[in-house]
């Protein structure tokens, strides 16, 4: 089930990237992306788990580029860049899941599954929303912006080393 | 690298580019990471609070026996969604049936229960941590924990039974054994006539020799006695790795752990030394209890190189007393003749057990012409000095390791015996 999962993120992720780009009329970035979906299936099959964060960053630098300097439809570069993040994910949960006892193995499964399931859903509507809600993007939004991300990321530090 | 961490990062990089760029596209992408990454640190774990037991069916077989281990994990802190645990275990030990590694959902005050069924090689092995690994839902933040228990295996070399094996050390011990003592008294061997004592009994009269010198002569008999054995255990990494990294140490193991069995169970004192890296002495003792100890040592026992401890010259000889048995169980240096001929000079009896590295060797390489010529020449340069060290007054016995030990003793000691009788 997770494998199917997994390799259901990569297409989904892979294709809706390539598909996004040979939309615009760029085929050939189209086919690399889609020769990169090709080399990710392998790496599963060949299970280097550390190409997943290759994949993970691939996805995401491809739906940024996409998005900030090509404008493309967001969409397509959304479910590129959250199914290369169910990958990474899974990649990792199939690992971990090579220890769990084979009557616990389908719990884990469906729970994770569906969490994952929820969190890109989820995620994808909250981009999309926040796609759809358009204000003026000047700089007295980008520092408050700035100060929020900073205190955020303080919190967060703060938080970890906390329960570390 | 973590894996929140690897996520920060791309948020963070997302929010760089969208606050520089003033581009709100790149700042809704980082939108779904964060989301991932706060359910992943809302629900992470909080402190592993485990009591963990391990139950091992026996803590001292045999080589390659199978052990049968059984991890009781119960949860003493809030349940636990994701739990990784791992039995730590020496990479020497296999494990035939089960796993030592199982992911878990472990709910408050719940146990869990696990086998496997491990089997090493010869040593000590402790088994005293287990490894949790708590983790959120989707395994951004860990929070590991190595648990402590109390367990260990032992895994002793195969103890050969031997005849006995005849030593003659010049003094023994005071309790009575069954090595000749060169004392007259209660025994059952020959060994004097002496002039009749009241109180000896008439069966002892030598009616002959009384016959010639009319009076009485009784005779005396050699008393038996335990002995001091001290085993030394070549380690010397040079005089036991041969043939690109075998070792011959695991045959004087198995020498050692013989000979020490036989010579206690004539109740005998042995004591064992472990010559490589270091010395690792075993004090002298009887028994059973001295037989597990020296069974511990063996069990540890590994070959190493040491600068200081290269040749037998810096053998600790003032831990064996005073002209007792010493038993050498080496393949032997051409620089070893000296020290063994010293140990003569000093007034003990000295036996030697040599696995044959020649054999040993041949065994691994390929059979031409050139390696038998000189496998040749190094057997008749080795035969060169086991003649002079026998000839110095060592006892030697010879193994050529492709044989079961027990049968090389006999085969020395049956030669011994034949050649006295001749």
């Amino acid at each position: 089930m997770t494998l199917f999962a997994l390799i259901f993120s990569i297409v989904v992720g892979t294709g809706s990237l390539a598909w996004g780009y040979a939309q615009v009329g760029l085929p050939q970035f189209a086919r690399w992306i889609a020769l990169f979906g090709a080399l990710w299936l392998v790496t599963v099959w060949q299970r280097w788990r550390w190409f997943a964060y290759v994949g993970l960053l691939f996805n995401f630098l491809a739906a940024a580029l996409g998005l900030w300097l090509l404008n493309f439809s967001p969409g397509w570069m959304f479910a590129g860049a959250i199914g290369g993040l169910m990958a990474w994910d899974l990649t990792d949960f199939s690992y971990r899941l090579r220890f769990a006892a084979e009557k616990e193995r389908r719990g884990f499964e469906t729970r994770h599954l569906a969490r994952i399931s929820i969190l890109a859903i989820f995620g994808f509507g909250l981009a999309s929303l926040a796609m759809l809600i358009k204000f003026q993007f000047n700089f007295d939004w980008a520092l408050l912006l700035a100060i929020v991300a900073a205190f955020g990321i303080i919190q967060l530090v703060a938080w970890l080393r906390k329960r570390n | 690298m973590p894996r929140a961490f690897f996520l920060s990062i791309i948020i963070f990089a997302l929010l760089l580019a969208g606050l520089t760029a003033l581009r709100g596209e790149l700042l809704a992408l980082a939108i779904p990471l964060l989301l991932f990454l706060f359910y992943g640190l809302a629900f992470g774990p909080d402190k592993v609070q485990l009591d963990v037991h391990r139950r091992l069916s026996a803590e001292r077989v045999s080589p390659q026996t199978p052990v049968l281990v059984t991890v009781s994990v119960t949860n003493r802190g809030d349940s636990l969604e994701s739990l990784a645990l791992e039995d730590v275990l020496s990479p020497a030990l296999s494990i035939e049936n089960g796993s030592n590694h199982h992911l878990i959902s472990l709910g408050k005050n719940k146990t869990f229960t696990f086998e496997y069924t491990l089997r090493g090689p010869r040593g000590g092995y402790a088994l005293d941590t287990v490894r949790a690994e708590a983790s959120d839902h989707l395994g951004l933040l860990h929070n590991s924990q190595s648990i402590h228990t109390f367990g260990q295996l032992f895994i002793f070399p195969p103890v050969t039974r031997l005849k006995q094996i005849p030593i003659r050390p010049r003094r023994t011990r005071v309790y009575a054994g069954t090595i000749p003592a060169r004392v007259g008294g209660s025994g059952v061997e020959f060994f004097d006539v002496r002039n009749y004592q009241p109180g000896d009994s008439p069966r002892s009269i030598n009616w002959h020799v009384s016959a010639r010198h009319e009076e009485l002569y009784s005779n005396e008999f050699q008393q038996e006695r335990v002995a001091d054995v001290g085993i030394i255990l070549d380690g010397r990494q040079r005089s036991n790795i041969y043939a690109s990294g075998h070792s011959l140490f695991e045959h004087s193991v198995i020498a050692a752990a013989a000979l020490a069995d036989s010579f206690l169970a004539q109740g005998n004192r042995v004591g064992l030394l472990v010559y490589g890296q270091y010395l690792q002495w075993t004090w002298p003792g009887y028994g059973k209890l001295q037989r597990e100890k020296i069974l511990h040592s063996l069990s540890h026992a590994a070959p190493g190189s040491s600068q200081v401890f290269d040749g037998l010259q810096y053998l600790p000889t003032r831990m064996f007393p005073p002209e007792s048995q010493i038993v050498l169980v080496s393949p032997l240096m051409e620089d070893d003749y000296l020290t063994l001929v010293q140990l003569r000079a000093r007034g003990y009896q000295v036996m030697t057990v040599s696995p044959d590295p020649v054999a040993f060797e041949e065994s691994f390489l390929p059979r031409r012409s050139d390696v038998q010529l000189a496998a040749r020449v190094v057997r008749m340069e080795r035969e060169l000095m086991l003649k002079k060290i026998q000839r110095a007054g060592v006892q030697l016995i010879e193994w050529n390791v492709a044989q079961p030990f027990d049968q090389a003793t006999q085969r020395a000691f049956g030669q011994r015996i034949q050649g006295s009788r001749l």
